[in-house]
């Protein structure tokens, strides 16, 4: 592939959410894979039932296994598992909130709504990091 | 054997919203869907306006949607159909300027936009300009496309989208990109990175179904995705 005056690589907003998509949802099943990996790996495979497990994995706040028979939440409550708790809101919702905004793209028209909708997306997406935040920390 | 055929009408120039009429009609089972609307015009309402031309699967002029699903009126034999009931629509996506004849000029304009032609600013060899086998496999597949039409009226990012150019022009533009005779190539990578460019794509594969050539569409504007992100990371 030769080119001759060649224009410069542009970074348009749909080009770095298409990349960013692919990598969330492979992060999204790295961080899965780690937290029932580690969930086993700290008891969970005597000490608690599938449901309890299944609710760590997805998001691994020590809030799911308080009713286990885990004896110290040492291992489950750290600033490690906060981090990934975090790392999931982030990815979930940035990746989430992108298909909703791929899709109102799609079917609305240009002009006034779409960048009204946009805007709205990006409020909704920017609380929603905030309140997840403020509830992991708090929690 | 019988075939029934609920075919689209729409007239502008007459007052009847648009509708459905129903023809039955005679049919052997190598019939083919074109060879029973031409019966039809022929014999029972020569109003009915459809397109054909070559009607042997090059030219693309006939692309309908025969039960819902894009095809070629002239390569689907009554044989082929389950059902001996048919319903006859055209293609999705593009203004209706008469019964199952489209304009097909919004979807030139997105096929004129990538650069659809050989470039090559380089003095013209004295006999030609060589290239392996190898190379010229790159891009065989995208060779094939007859612009019907089929592809992109499948999409349903193109039915409600007119500004995305679609998966006939993208197939277009990677038969270019990948020649590498070519020197187009990142200009035309340019023009499909913008917002209604390949990313539009949300790989349905409705445009590799439909298609009458059998072009892998879908894995062809997944390369020109590739294509764009190599070039942005170079």
């Amino acid at each position: 592939m030769r080119s001759r005056a060649m224009p410069k690589p542009s970074w348009n907003l749909d080009y770095m959410m298409w990349v960013f998509t692919r990598l969330s949802g492979l992060s999204l099943i790295l961080l899965i894979v780690i937290g029932i990996s580690a969930g086993l790996l700290m008891g969970a495979r005597s000490q608690m039932d599938l449901g309890t497990l299944m609710r760590w994995t997805f998001f691994p706040n020590s809030n799911h296994v308080l009713d286990s028979e885990i004896p110290d939440l040492y291992l489950w409550a750290n600033g490690f598992w906060q981090i990934m708790q975090i790392l999931v809101v982030f990815f979930a919702a940035t990746h989430g909130f992108n298909g909703l905004r791929v899709v109102i793209e799609d079917y609305s028209l240009s002009g006034f709504w779409q960048i009204f909708l946009r805007f709205l997306i990006l409020l909704l997406w920017i609380f929603s990091i905030m309140v997840g935040i403020y509830v992991i920390l708090g929690s | 054997m019988q075939v029934t055929l609920k075919i689209f009408r729409y007239n502008p120039e007459d007052n009847r919203k648009k509708h459905f009429d129903t023809f039955t009609v005679e049919a052997e089972p190598t019939d083919r869907i074109l060879d029973l609307l031409e019966r039809i015009k022929g014999t029972e309402d020569g109003t009915l306006g459809f397109r054909r031309a070559c009607a042997h699967g090059v030219c693309g002029s006939d692309a309908i949607r025969i039960n819902g699903v894009n095809r070629l009126a002239c390569k689907v034999l009554v044989q082929d159909l389950k059902s001996r009931k048919v319903t006859i629509e055209p293609i999705l996506g593009l203004p209706i300027e008469k019964d199952l004849i489209v304009d097909m000029e919004p979807f030139f304009d997105h096929y004129r936009s990538v650069m659809p032609y050989f470039v090559n600013d380089d003095p013209p060899p004295s006999k030609e300009r060589l290239q392996s086998p190898e190379e010229r496999e790159r891009f065989d597949d995208t060779t094939k496309c007859i612009l019907c039409a089929a592809c992109s009226t499948s999409c349903p990012s193109f039915w409600v989208n007119d500004k995305y150019v679609g998966p006939a022009a993208i197939v277009n533009a990677h038969r270019f990109i990948f020649d590498s005779r070519d020197q187009a190539a990142a200009e035309r990578l340019e023009i499909l990175n913008e917002q209604f460019g390949v990313f539009r794509c949300h790989t349905i594969f409705n445009c590799t179904d439909a298609c009458p050539r059998d072009i892998q569409v879908t894995q062809a504007i997944g390369e020109v995705k590739k294509a764009i992100i190599d070039r942005n990371l170079e």
